[in-house]
């Protein structure tokens, strides 16, 4: 196990520097000026030369590169061009909010989309059948703004159970995960039960029921476990729709995430900002695809790592 | 209640009251939510508690920094710092602030006289080092406001109470120029994390931040000012628009600002809110590159204003939320002379155009940036289609903000919509640093324009500044630099507890504003 990991830390320094190179090149080369940006459109042209002198954005490219992977390497990833305090306080001060946001979903939709998608399985062509596969649709087809903005009308407004923005306790989670996990249900409770009804058709299953177990016993201990390998993998997958989706729910409902710096980054050519955000998400995929990987190893016996 | 509860040989508050009670509370719960659907479920604001929500979030606390100019940085720092004087929206003059008086010994000189006994909120003193600390800051940071200050020869302090500010050239918008200038503490203001919770001497201070969630601040107890109405103003981040609505509905907020006119329309028979309206300084306009063919031709831009109505524009799209403007600034800013409207004349509009050499039209574009002013993409559909009436055929070369703003400074482009805010409440911010020949922002170059804009800026006699903007109004107007429809309005929305707030044309302060019950 160990040497698998050992492998898979240096592809992972790979993977951060080359998205940290793409994105450097990306965003230089997408039309826009931050410090243009800054000034903004009553300014006069000495006044943006001025800005992008303090900046260090006169300066060659490849110098720019050169400062900035020598920065990296001590962990300095420059100054928010328009917060004007460091991209990592920036960034690191919003992750935990994403983080929470984004986890309450996965988790939400773990719970939900599983029980959801085995009981579908199991009473397949009853009613709940229909419904759950109905419901499931309307979530991976439904906009997440749109279904959030109406989450707010109904929940906030018109039955006053819960606020209507903002970060707080408890209640101030439930509508933007539910919105945020909507698409995740849909797409796993499906999953589940597809996969599901393949598991159950197989042999070893039969042989359950000839040992005399219950019903409940086979799907539990037999079918399920056996289905938890495409579920953990398309679960690792969809985080990157995850933060796609944060990125809106965040905006809607005023949630002081990432999601939301990094799209304003991007329209204000923050460059330090996007960089730092993007290597974070990087990141983060890196880990998730880790721990899928490695949970093969405890969902299937038959998997081994050396 | 404690104690023996019987009464005269029955309980006091038994089963058969409390049943009672309970039926006739389920029966006025089910009648009142029979008559209306909606029932309050959170409690009245406490009293000295005022929520706002701004159009934008904040940004940062740094009043000099690269987001000097967001409205959203301008309205926090008006609470947390003073500044030497306050624009009086009113009197389109000054009030004494931190300066108490003023004068020039001469053009190129001004002498303030501070007020005594002002306190940072950490309790050190403010004096004239920390003004001649806090301009210098301003200056060295370039941020949006440092070009306003590119005259200043020197400042200093040769008293404690005494500001001395000396100007290469006469400088006749230094009020203007104070008004945006935040006084921080010297000895502070430099530490490293002092803009997470800043220090200043101003009717607020900060209590708690949390970036792009919630700005908590409260009363400072030892405000050499009028004391403020609420012990504590919290600023809210609720970017989307629903949200934003229906926490002001549900009362999670008390007040807010910068609703399209649908929105407006849905509060205004909502018994428990507000609506106050208040021109502002804020404006639309459409530049065409004057450089740019068949745009060198007056006669074709005129033709441009003639095709267009902005009347039937103003009643169809901008219901409560704009007013005709008559002048390339707003009317309710310093320098503002009305001018002669051109009028709705769509056959005028094709005779110039067949005079200046195009009977049958010609084609063009327009570039701009949706999302940066109220009702945007209908005002550029509408524009688009009164331009084709009389034969002129406009793309719609709309763009993100930096693509935009790009093409704009690079002079890229043939028309241009957008809006702009005159933040100081005075002509130069927009007349100097827009239309002379050396700004170059639409190619316009015209050596009269120049020299009186010249002489405004350096005139420290404010009655003839205003007659220098007023020629400047009446050459742009009559050469159709641009055009200049509608000038913006501002509607505050605010639950009715909320007293005491004035909106004015400048941007909006709580510190007079109190919450009833």
């Amino acid at each position: 196990m160990s040497t698998y990991l050992g492998g898979r830390l240096v592809y992972a320094l790979f993977v951060l520097w080359g998205s940290l190179t793409i994105v450097f090149v990306a965003v230089r080369v997408v039309p826009g000026d931050p410090a243009q940006m800054m000034i903004g459109a009553s300014g006069t042209r000495q006044d943006v030369e001025a800005l992008r002198h303090r900046l260090g954005l006169d300066q060659p490219v490849g110098a720019q590169y050169a400062r900035y992977l020598a920065g990296a390497a001590r962990l300095d990833f420059g100054q928010s061009l328009r917060l004007e305090e460091p991209a990592v306080q920036a960034v690191g001060e919003r992750l935990p909010a994403t983080a929470l946001l984004a986890g309450s979903a996965m988790a939400l939709a773990v719970a939900t989309g599983l029980p959801l998608g085995i009981a579908a399985a199991i009473r397949i062509r009853s009613a709940v059948d229909y419904l759950v596969s109905v419901a499931s649709l309307l979530g991976q087809s439904v906009p997440n703004f749109w279904l959030g903005i109406m989450f707010i009308l109904v929940f906030a407004r018109w039955l006053r159970w819960l606020p209507s923005a903002g970060i707080g306790g408890m209640r101030h989670l439930v509508l933007p995960a539910l919105t945020l996990a909507l698409l995740l249900i849909g797409v796993l409770t499906r999953l589940v039960r597809s996969g599901l009804l393949e598991v159950i058709g197989e042999d070893y299953v039969r042989s359950a029921y000839a040992k005399g177990l219950s019903r409940r016993a086979v799907i539990a201990r037999h079918a399920v476990p056996n289905v938890l390998i495409p579920v953990v993998t398309v679960v690792g997958l969809q985080l990157g729709n995850l933060l796609a989706g944060a990125v809106i729910v965040e905006t809607v409902f005023g949630w002081p995430g990432a999601g939301r710096l990094l799209v304003d980054a991007i329209g204000n050519r923050d460059y330090p900002v996007v960089q730092v955000a993007v290597l974070c998400i990087t990141a983060g995929f890196i880990l998730i695809n880790l721990l899928v990987d490695v949970s093969y190893a405890y969902l299937d016996p038959r998997i081994r790592y050396r | 209640m404690a104690g023996d509860t019987r009464v005269r040989g029955r309980p006091a508050f038994g089963r058969r009251r409390f049943l009672g009670r309970a039926a006739l509370a389920a029966g006025g719960a089910l009648l009142g939510a029979a008559r209306r659907p909606v029932r309050a479920a959170y409690a009245a604001a406490p009293a000295g508690e005022l929520r706002v929500s701004l159009p934008a979030r904040i940004v940062g606390l740094d009043p000099m920094g690269a987001q000097a100019a967001e409205e959203s940085v301008r309205v926090v720092s008006a609470h947390i710092f003073d500044t030497l004087v306050v624009h009086d929206p009113r009197t389109r003059g000054y009030r004494p602030a931190l300066a108490v008086k003023w004068e020039t010994p001469d053009p190129a000189t001004w002498v303030f006289t501070l007020r005594p006994g002002v306190r940072f909120h950490d309790g050190g003193a403010l004096t004239a080092r920390d003004v001649k600390a806090s301009l210098e800051r301003m200056i060295a940071q370039k941020g949006p406001f440092a070009p306003l200050w590119a005259a200043i020869d020197s400042v200093d302090a040769p008293a404690d109470a005494a500001v001395r500010i000396k100007t290469k050239t006469p400088v006749g918008t230094m009020l203007a120029n104070l008004s945006l200038l935040s006084i921080l503490p010297a000895a502070a203001m430099n530490n490293a994390g002092f803009f997470n919770r800043p220090v200043g001497s101003g009717p607020f201070r900060v209590a708690s931040y949390r970036p792009d969630s919630e700005l908590v601040l409260d009363a400072n107890p030892g405000y050499w000012g009028p004391a403020p109405g609420v012990k504590t103003l919290r600023f809210r981040d609720i970017p989307e628009i629903a949200a934003r609505v229906t926490a002001l509905i549900t009362g999670e907020i008390d007040l807010t600002y910068g609703l399209p006119p649908d929105q407006l329309a849905t509060l205004r028979g909502n018994k428990d809110l507000h609506l106050q309206t208040t021109p502002s300084y804020r404006y639309y306009f459409i530049w065409m590159n004057v450089r740019r063919s068949p745009f060198t031709d007056k006669r074709v831009r005129q033709a441009m204003i003639y095709a267009l109505d902005t009347q039937t524009m103003l009643t169809a799209l901008l219901k409560g939320i704009a007013r005709p403007m008559t002048a390339p600034i707003p009317s309710t800013v310093f320098g503002y002379a009305p001018q002669r409207p051109y009028g709705y004349d769509p056959a005028r509009a094709k005779q110039l155009l067949a005079a200046a050499g195009h009977p049958g039209g010609f084609d063009t574009s327009m570039i701009w940036n949706p999302g940066s002013g109220p009702q945007d993409q209908e005002i550029a559909q509408a524009l688009f289609s009164y331009w084709n009436a009389v034969g002129v055929r406009v793309k719609d070369a709309q763009a993100e903000r930096a693509q935009w703003l790009d093409r704009l400074l690079k002079l890229d482009w043939d028309l241009d919509l957008q809006t702009n805010i005159v933040i100081t409440g005075d002509a130069d911010f927009v007349l100097r640093r827009l239309y002379t020949t050396q700004a170059n922002r639409m190619g316009y170059a015209n050596p009269t324009v120049d020299r009186a804009l010249e002489l405004a800026a350096e005139s420290v006699d404010q009655d003839k500044r205003k007659v220098y903007y007023g020629q400047v109004c009446e050459i742009l107007w009559d050469d159709a630099v641009g055009i200049y429809p509608f000038e913006l309005l501002e509607t505050y929305a605010s639950r009715r507890a909320v007293r005491g707030f004035v909106p004015t044309p400048t941007f909006p302060t709580f510190t007079s504003v109190t919450v009833g019950r």
